[in-house]
């Protein structure tokens, strides 16, 4: 049966309005659907900062959700190198400890930040910050927080009039926050099992547990000893040296002095401890003095003061240990531009700020350390300053020593931990615990 | 009168298709769990094996290399791979052993009925219901020697605080008790039921004929529970080999290297340091010590004697 041509052109003219209105429903819908961005953050302050106030603030202001989860930093690390091996596109922001920038960045799985920040901004970031985030002169996460290692000391110890007249019968010497190692080690002896309000104090306290913890703790001391964990192309461990022997020695001397248990703490046991009062000093990250400021959870509210980290001579520099987080656009994102726009907002002059104010860790801008919105603040109900610490981290971020910048940093930390410990416990000298530290890197870079 | 029976079918008549599935036909049921089990199981087990002969970091997969039996040779000659070998032969032999010793003398206590047996063999049974993760904390708290409630009993007795967990010489035997206090309720439930199935009368001749109670449990209940046993065991034998809930949340195989047992440097190597082909070679080493050790315990718990 043949159809009229008039029959045909009525059903193409059919399908064909069928079709067009089919397409644009569905265009329409895509293009109604919002932009979703997934993210992984630390579940420390700078975290839930994000997750509860400044995600849902981006969303209010441009309508693009952010999904944030909060994962422990262990879990980070292992979802970042199983979702990049799977080339996953699930999330698309991290939250990086800036000694990972160098393996993922490394590997190829991180999308390059340069244009995110302005001349300007960078001009205003700490430079050791950009560096750190950097990878091949790339920059390839945006700092979100810095934390250097400074020494706490209880100001309630260090004025008691008793205490400054009893250490200056035993040593000669006045008592204040010690400026050497040696001061140090001297004023830890004496402090160590004294009393105060009741509480028997150690005399400091500071992440010693296995894993990252000792290593930490340990390289503030071997930085500042002038130690340099390896050669320059990374193929050779270094720690064996007069430098790593003496910043090992003290370390060992000092381990000794911290409260009973301490070869298992973690950052939050230390917290605990400054919260609590048992210790008169410690060597802390600067941003967890948030902790021992919130009334809810402190007993020594406001009796905490910062200073560097002590040197090895008098009148230089000690060498702290570096900590920051940072963020960054993982390669695989279908969303890698929106991404960078929200990391861009996060890392604004503005919400450097708010990021601090809030709690959220301390600030990544030079600029926010003059703010008067943080400056001037005090603990409620005292004449302290809340941020009382930020003169030293200004300090403490000219000196600071990052981790070794390499590839196989993580793995480092997990190799030499172990002889490090039989160090800390005494089932090694501190000679035989560098060398086995070097033999176990070694061996490590071999593989 | 016509003939007109049906002829009975032969074997084999029919067309070829309907041979094949007359002969072949009872494995189709069985297609969907064989390729499950092939996929959740068996690939990953070929995958691990062909991982282990790669110089393989997860973070720079792309720049993996094959390099043979490399990941072995230097695992043989890696100190501290004997040394997590020691370390888990330790902690599994200890383990089962006192589990399957309590159990028994457990079992024994509860074979007879008593008042609130029930109610007790629930409270017994409650540890193994707790999550591994959850029971690791729970001793990582109450061992803490500054505010666990273990050192506040020991000091209530003049004894002084000790850092369990802390100290090299009694961090292992520490996670001995805590994977008995956790497991020995599961041998127990195992050995009640095998004791519940030992016929009475043969207990009861043993006694008319003069038998005391070790030697009726000696030469006559053991050797009836024996496969009951033997269940228990290499159940046992296969989770402690496996162990690394606890160790995480209490250890993290320190202190030093004291709790380095072959599944905490597996995870170390392949989750932390992201060595995955060192860690699958591990893996397979442990593979195969884990195989050997249950086939020469199950020798020895079926003798040639039984099938005599």
């Amino acid at each position: 049966m043949v159809h009229s041509g008039s029959q045909t052109t009525r059903r193409a003219a059919i399908v064909g309005a069928a079709l067009l209105f089919s397409a644009s429903a569905i265009a329409g819908a895509l293009a109604a659907e919002p932009v979703t961005l997934h993210a992984i953050f630390l579940p420390a302050t700078w975290g839930t900062v994000v997750k509860d106030t400044l995600a849902p603030q981006y969303e209010r202001e441009t309508g693009v959700k952010i999904d944030v989860q909060l994962i422990g930093r262990d879990a980070i690390h292992e979802k970042m190198a199983t979702l990049f091996a799977a080339e996953d596109s699930s999330f698309d922001i991290f939250n990086l400890d800036y000694n990972w920038i160098p393996e993922f960045a490394g590997g190829g799985h991180l999308v390059q930040m340069d244009d995110v920040l302005s001349t300007e901004d960078k001009a205003d970031f700490f430079p050791l910050a950009l560096r750190v985030a950097s990878y091949g002169g790339k920059l390839y996460g945006v700092p979100q927080t810095v934390h250097p290692h400074l020494l706490w000391y209880r100001s309630d110890i260090y004025n008691d009039p008793a205490t400054k007249e009893a250490y200056k019968a035993a040593s000669g010497h006045d008592l204040a926050p010690p400026k050497t190692m040696d001061e140090w080690l001297e004023q830890s002896k004496f402090l160590n099992g004294r009393t105060y309000g009741g509480q028997k104090v150690a005399a400091w306290a500071a992440q010693a547990a296995k894993g990252y913890g000792n290593v930490h703790t340990w390289y503030s001391f071997f930085s500042t000893y002038g130690g340099k964990a390896f050669n320059d192309d990374f193929t050779k461990s270094t720690i064996d040296t007069p430098d790593g022997v003496a910043a090992t020695k003290v370390w060992a001397e000092m381990s000794k002095l911290m409260p009973v248990g301490a070869v298992s703490y973690t950052y939050d046991d230390v917290t605990t401890a400054a919260q609590q009062g048992v210790v008169a000093t410690a060597m802390q990250w600067s941003w967890g003095a948030f902790a021992v400021d919130d009334p809810k959870t402190s007993r020594t509210v406001g009796k905490w003061e910062f200073a560097q980290v002590p040197s090895v001579k008098a009148g230089e520099p000690s060498h702290p240990h570096l900590a920051e987080w940072v963020i960054s656009v993982s390669k695989y994102s279908k969303q890698a531009a929106e991404a960078k726009k929200f990391v861009a907002w996060l890392e604004t002059k503005k919400n450097d700020v708010v990021q601090a104010s809030l709690g959220g860790g301390d600030p990544v801008r030079l600029s926010s350390y003059s703010d008067p919105k943080l400056t001037e603040e005090k603990l409620a109900g005292t004449d302290v300053k809340r941020f009382r610490r930020y003169s030293e981290v200004i300090i403490a971020m000219k000196n600071a020593s990052p981790r070794p910048l390499f590839e196989g940093e993580e793995r480092w930390e997990t190799t030499i931990t172990t002889p490090l410990q039989a160090v800390q416990l005494g089932q090694s000298t501190p000679e035989e615990g560098v060398k086995a530290a070097d033999k176990a890197e070694d061996a490590a870079l071999q593989r | 009168m016509s003939s007109t029976t049906i002829p009975k079918a032969r074997r084999g008549s029919g067309s070829p298709l309907n041979r094949v599935i007359r002969r072949y036909g009872w494995l189709v049921p069985m297609i969907p769990g064989m390729a499950f089990l092939i996929a959740i199981s068996v690939y990953p087990t070929l995958y691990s094996l062909n991982a282990s002969f790669y110089r393989w970091n997860l973070a720079a997969s792309a720049r993996r290399s094959l390099t043979g039996f490399r990941n072995y040779e230097l695992l043989l000659s890696d100190p501290s791979f004997w040394h997590s070998v020691v370390v888990t032969l330790v902690y599994v032999a200890f383990v089962v052993a006192l589990e399957l010793t309590i159990g028994l003398v457990l079992a024994l206590l509860f074979f007879r009925r008593f008042p609130s047996d029930h109610f007790l063999r629930a409270l017994l049974i409650l540890p193994m219901v707790v999550a591994p993760v959850v029971v690791g904390l729970l001793w990582r708290y109450m061992l803490n020697p500054r505010f666990g409630i273990v050192s506040y009993l020991m000091s209530l007795v003049g004894l002084p605080r000790v850092d369990f967990l802390g100290d090299p010489a009694l961090a292992l035997p520490t996670l001995i008790v805590i994977d008995v206090w956790q497991w020995t309720p599961f041998t127990f439930l195992i050995l009640l039921a095998a004791l519940q199935g030992v016929p009475e009368d043969v207990i009861e001749a043993a006694r008319i004929d003069g038998a005391r109670s070790m030697r009726i449990l000696f030469d006559h209940i053991l050797p009836m529970i024996r496969y009951p046993v033997a269940v228990a065991l290499v159940l046992r034998l296969l989770d402690a080999f496996r162990v690394y809930d606890i160790i995480y949340m209490t250890t993290r195989g320190g202190p030093i290297d004291a709790t380095q047992t072959l599944s905490w440097q597996i995870y170390d190597l392949g989750f932390k340091s992201f060595d995955i082909g060192y860690a699958a070679a591990y893996s397979w080493l442990m593979l195969i010590l884990v195989v050997a050790i249950s086939t020469v315990a199950l020798a020895i718990l079926f003798r040639k004697t039984d099938f005599a």
